[in-house]
């Protein structure tokens, strides 16, 4: 005899379809396929594989036109069956969300899964991607999610996302930026006290937040920069390198 | 008799002149005359029990907390769950454990091989007798009910515990191979089989 766990038990029938099991695990009825976050996969029942973005592409020629990131490709795979899915990340909270002939930029650490019939692309800001189209997605994040409308500033650690409005510009505060010019210094490393920088929205849309400041660290995050930096010449590139040294020395 | 209850996420364990045993450093707070000393390696399941953990590469250091009073017990705020015993035998992650009462035994169970090969995660504990079990999770626990004819697969890093008439094995089939591409993803997962239900964390250790 076992008792004591009060946890909800579920089987494959009892569990929701596309929707959430408690806010911190997500159930994804799969008929068909979906791109999922690696990692994000706790467990399931059914006929279900598992198939790497690249792998699955040369079997599948849509992949290509639907997942327009070749930098995240080795961060997703291509769920394919019947079954269901549970995904959860780390014990945050997961939300779903239906986009209908809409946009929606997110942080891509955050975003879990999406349905094949969205497109997802890059967006110029680093660490985000874009949705496209029509379709169900899954975010995490930690804490609830707050949304505000612009004109708004956010601190980039704790924006989710937007939707509908123009991508965020860059606010730096008025006093910092004073100091700034007063003392004639160039370049922020070293005197960040880490709200000087904050992302400024404009027009009209709905901004996503998360209720804490607590990010994961992005593996494509170094991918993007190294990539940017190609638009230095060697010589940028060379002084460039000798102020990270210094950083990474300092710290 | 020793007691334990969960209040939110601190387990609460009452020793009356007997003696509980608690994942070590997870003491927060006691009341009244307690003694804590270390219960060496393999929750006291012995010399063959420390080696096979050894072996196994499982990570469960036990305290001994004897005395009159309460204990407090806690780690890194997670989630916690009293489960009561009797007669009958659990499977449990063991870096779940945060604390058992003394009917129960602990005996890390050897995953073989593949366990080593695939790394944490694959050995488990399996606690049988008659006593009172407190688990942690990182978020609630979700059951997952296993029937013949409805295989379930579960990833190693969210598997906390297991009952019943199950039958582990581990899949490692091409589809999961091509995404441990980064090192990021998890090339192997459980399969369970047979007439049981298991336990997931909505984490990933």
């Amino acid at each position: 005899m076992i008792g004591g766990i009060d946890s909800p038990t579920y089987d494959a029938s009892t569990l929701p379809a596309d929707d959430n099991v408690n806010p911190y695990a997500f159930s994804i009825a799969l008929a068909g396929e979906w791109f999922v976050s690696k990692g994000a996969m706790i467990a399931y029942y059914g006929q279900v594989e598992f198939a790497g973005v690249s792998q699955y592409a040369s079997r599948a020629s849509w992949v290509a036109a639907r997942f327009s990131s070749p930098l995240y490709v080795q961060d997703w795979v291509v769920a394919t069956g019947q079954g269901k899915v549970l995904v959860a990340d780390r014990g945050y909270d997961i939300n779903s969300y239906d986009l209908d002939e809409g946009n929606l930029t997110i942080k891509q650490t955050n975003l879990l899964g999406f349905q094949t019939s969205l497109e997802l692309k890059q967006s110029i800001v680093p660490g985000f991607v874009t949705l496209l189209g029509t379709g169900k997605f899954l975010a995490s994040s930690n804490g609830p999610v707050i949304f505000v409308e612009p004109p708004f500033r956010a601190d980039p650690e704790s924006l989710l996302g937007w939707a509908d409005c123009p991508s965020p510009s860059q606010h730096y505060d008025h006093n910092w930026m004073a100091q700034s010019f007063m003392s004639g210094l160039q370049g922020a490393f070293g005197r960040e006290s880490g709200e000087e920088r904050q992302y400024d929205f404009t027009g009209a849309g709905t901004i996503l937040l998360q209720s804490s400041e607590a990010t994961r660290v992005d593996a494509a995050m170094l991918r993007t920069i190294e990539s940017q930096t190609n638009l230095l010449d060697n010589q940028s590139a060379g002084a460039l390198g000798q102020r990270l040294v210094a950083r990474a020395q300092r710290q | 008799m020793a007691r334990l209850h969960a209040e939110k996420r601190v387990l609460l364990a009452d020793v009356a002149g007997d003696s509980i045993r608690a994942m070590s450093g997870s003491m927060v707070a006691y009341q009244g005359k307690v003694e804590f000393k270390h219960a060496g390696m393999g929750g006291g399941g012995g010399f063959r029990a420390a080696l096979k953990q050894k072996v196994a590469g499982e990570s469960l250091t036990l305290m001994e907390c004897t005395g009159q009073g309460r204990v407090h017990l806690a780690y890194q705020a997670q989630d916690v769950t009293v489960i009561g015993i009797e007669n009958d035998t659990l499977t449990v992650e063991s870096e779940h454990i945060l604390a058992v009462t003394p009917g129960l035994t602990l005996d890390v169970q050897f995953a073989g091989l593949r366990g080593m090969t695939s790394g944490q995660g694959l050995a488990t504990t399996k606690v049988s007798g008659t006593g009172q079990l407190g688990i942690v999770s990182d978020g609630p626990l979700i059951g997952l009910e296993v029937v013949p004819g409805q295989p379930l697969v579960v990833d190693p890093d969210a598997y906390v515990a297991g009952l019943g008439q199950l039958q582990m094995s581990l899949v490692s089939g091409v589809t999961w191979r091509s995404l441990v591409g980064d090192g990021s993803g998890e090339p192997f997962s459980l399969r369970f089989e047979g007439h049981g239900r298991v336990y997931v964390q909505p984490a990933e250790r």
